[in-house]
């Protein structure tokens, strides 16, 4: 320990100024936040407004159907993923499984259970134990997919299956309830889970049409990715909120969650398409040739040998975006004056308890744990998936 | 096995059609932008013929190899392959497709199948057998090459040899009548290029039709029932292995000769 601080942190005189200085400004960010945190924070206001901030006015007499959708998003995450599993040249230790999870769930779980606590019901506790089922049946399903009769399930059908079981539900919520009633963490939920399945297609079929012999299918591509990805996310947003009503009367219009999810779905597909046309190129043009020599057709050739590798090695890219259009979902709350979760984050200072309290901070550091949380656990999950798919192993 | 009318029709330019050949090439150009990488190429291969094709490097040897089964196209000529005529008709060239086998230099093989998924995605989707058939008749196939035991490994994890010879099985999934060989020793160690050779000489005594484009003199010798040396796009001289290796006539096949043994 000694030698290794004088190593590292005491080599010479620069080092040890330089050493000193940054401690003393850690040392006291992290004394500030620690302040803030457990000692001037006043949480009350989250936990007061917990229910409005996680899912709005939601009606109590639907809330099932949230936690149906959300229960069903774990489900499909988790048997998509236990579908990834290759075998290991070695079976982990019950120590190593351990850790990996606590790795993998540790941050998921402490925020769950600080919601939980926060929450203080008994329900909450519930919701929590259903997850974690609904993330065990998930696994089994997955595993079942490879040592039961479901193997004869074609890929695109099981990939559909997934996909489509929490699509429904959420489509079904949404059209549950009005627009006012809804809000908070759920409409940025709801947003990225929609948008990420929905314009993961369209990228696929836009990098596709980009790179295609037919010039017409490969200019309305090309087209589309350069207008779009030239626009601000935010202007679009703007647009679709005032632009529609030149064309469509108010009264049939979709509403503003519809517009978002169909502004951010367009606008995540145009970059994701360029993310896999550049997992296309990377991959050696002997693969292709490989595939010509057996006969198989170009429709195959590019579905089962050439896309498959270049998803595979694009995944840190693609998931960046994911998570980028996760966060970005808090624009449609400006724009399109949805009640997002920042939205009603700033809200709820203003009621009457706490206004002009200054109690922005406590729930702008709450809004920024959800995004952060939902964000490092998408990233943490790439890097996992990247490693089980053999990235790198050619 | 060896065809004395085929060793001699060869021997004419603009050879002529024959029932028994498998592969006909009449006057077939190939070029890229301003270079000609084939030049009046004419050649026949007869039904369980071992061809190979020798040759400094640049010499068109691939390319020809490589516009049998239309991974070129060439740009004159004629090429039929078992009365399947080359042309830009689809059907065609899926159809010869079908028929030939071909291993490449880099194996390139795919990287996210199995070795066993590798061998069997040929039947699968192509001849449209059932999974199960399809796994049991990569597995004859891998046993034939020898490494039935690596089935469930993915290629990175096989040494060059295996992967070649996984290639190999890959191909021979399809029943093909006829087996290109693209330089299928040349990215190998040395010590792996015989297990890859002594698995190609098996399949020709098994009576595959084969053309056999390589740098290995010794397996020409010992196995082609012909050999053609190429040089600058065109074909010079084709004779047995005794005929080209102990007493080439043109100059061009002396010169390259004695630069290589």
């Amino acid at each position: 320990m000694i030698t290794w601080m004088r190593r590292n942190l005491f080599r010479s005189i620069t080092d040890t100024i330089l050493t000193v200085i940054s401690a003393s400004i850690l040392g006291y960010v992290i004394f500030q936040v620690f302040q803030f945190v457990f000692v001037t924070g006043r949480w009350e206001i989250i936990q007061v407004n917990l229910k409005i901030l996680l899912v709005g006015r939601f009606p109590e007499e639907l809330m099932f159907l949230v936690g149906f959708s959300i229960l069903a998003t774990c489900f499909s995450i988790a048997s998509l993923a236990s579908g990834m599993n290759r075998p290991l040249d070695q079976p982990p230790t019950l120590a190593g499984k351990l850790w990996e999870l606590f790795q993998r769930f540790g941050l998921i779980i402490a925020t769950s259970a600080f919601l939980i606590v926060l929450a203080g019901d008994l329900d909450a506790v519930l919701f929590g134990a259903y997850v974690v089922l609904s993330i065990f049946a998930g696994r089994l399903f997955g595993t079942a997919r490879r040592t039961t009769l479901l193997r004869r399930l074609p890929g695109w059908l099981w990939l559909s299956i997934n996909a489509t079981l929490p699509l429904v539900l959420i489509f079904l919520t949404m059209g549950q309830a009005a627009l006012e009633e809804w809000g908070g963490f759920l409409i940025n939920f709801y947003l990225a889970v929609v948008s990420i399945a929905l314009s993961f297609p369209l990228g696929v079929m836009l990098a596709l049409g980009r790179r295609s012999t037919l010039p017409l299918l490969r200019w309305l591509s090309t087209a589309y990715i350069e207008l779009i990805r030239g626009a601000p996310l935010f202007v679009l947003l703007l647009l679709a909120g005032v632009a529609l009503e030149f064309f469509i009367p108010a009264s049939i219009a979709p509403d503003a969650i519809f517009r978002a999810v169909t502004v951010f779905t367009l606008f995540t597909a145009a970059y994701l398409a360029e993310v896999i046309r550049g997992g296309l190129q990377s991959i050696p043009k002997g693969q292709a040739e490989a595939g010509k020599a057996l006969g198989l057709s170009t429709f195959r050739i590019t579905f089962l040998i050439t896309l498959p590798q270049a998803l595979r090695n694009v995944i840190p890219a693609q998931i960046g975006q994911f998570i980028s259009l996760f966060k970005d979902t808090t624009l449609a709350g400006v724009a399109l004056s949805v009640f997002d979760l920042l939205n009603v984050g700033t809200a709820i200072t203003k009621q009457d308890d706490y206004l002009g309290q200054g109690l922005i901070y406590e729930s702008l550091a709450f809004v920024g744990l959800l995004f952060w949380v939902g964000s490092y656990v998408m990233s943490r999950e790439s890097q996992r998936i990247e490693k089980k798919l053999g990235v790198g192993i050619r | 096995m060896s065809n004395e009318v085929f060793k001699d029709a060869s021997k004419m330019s603009g050879g002529r059609e024959s029932d028994d050949a498998i592969i006909v090439i009449e006057g077939v150009y190939k070029r890229f932008k301003d270079f000609e990488a084939l030049k009046n190429i004419n050649m026949q291969v007869g039904r369980k013929e071992v061809v190979v094709v020798i040759g400094p490097s640049g010499s068109g040897k691939s390319t020809l190899i490589r516009c049998i089964n239309r991974l070129e196209a060439h740009d004159d000529g004629h090429i039929l392959v078992d009365g399947t005529a080359l042309t830009t008709d689809i059907r065609n060239i899926q159809e010869i497709r079908k028929e030939t086998g071909m291993v490449f230099q880099n194996f390139n093989l795919f990287p996210h199948l199995t070795v066993l998924t590798n061998v069997a995605i040929g039947p699968r989707r192509v001849r449209g057998l059932s999974k199960s058939a399809s796994e049991e008749l990569a597995m004859e196939l891998l046993t034939r090459v020898k490494i039935p035991e690596q089935a469930d490994k993915f290629p990175a994890q096989l040494s060059g040899g295996q992967q070649q010879r996984v290639a190999l099985a890959r191909a021979l999934a399809m029943t093909p009548k006829v087996m290109l060989f693209d330089e299928p020793t040349s990215a190998l160690d040395p010590e792996m290029i015989n297990e890859v050779l002594d698995a190609m000489k098996e399949l020709a005594q098994d009576g595959m039709t084969m053309i056999v484009v390589t740098h290995e003199m010794g397996f020409a010798r010992e196995v082609a029932d012909r050999v053609v040396f190429m040089d600058k796009g065109e074909i010079v001289e084709v004779g047995t292995p005794t005929e080209i290796f102990d007493n080439p006539k043109e100059e061009r096949t002396k010169k390259f000769l004695s630069q290589i043994l």
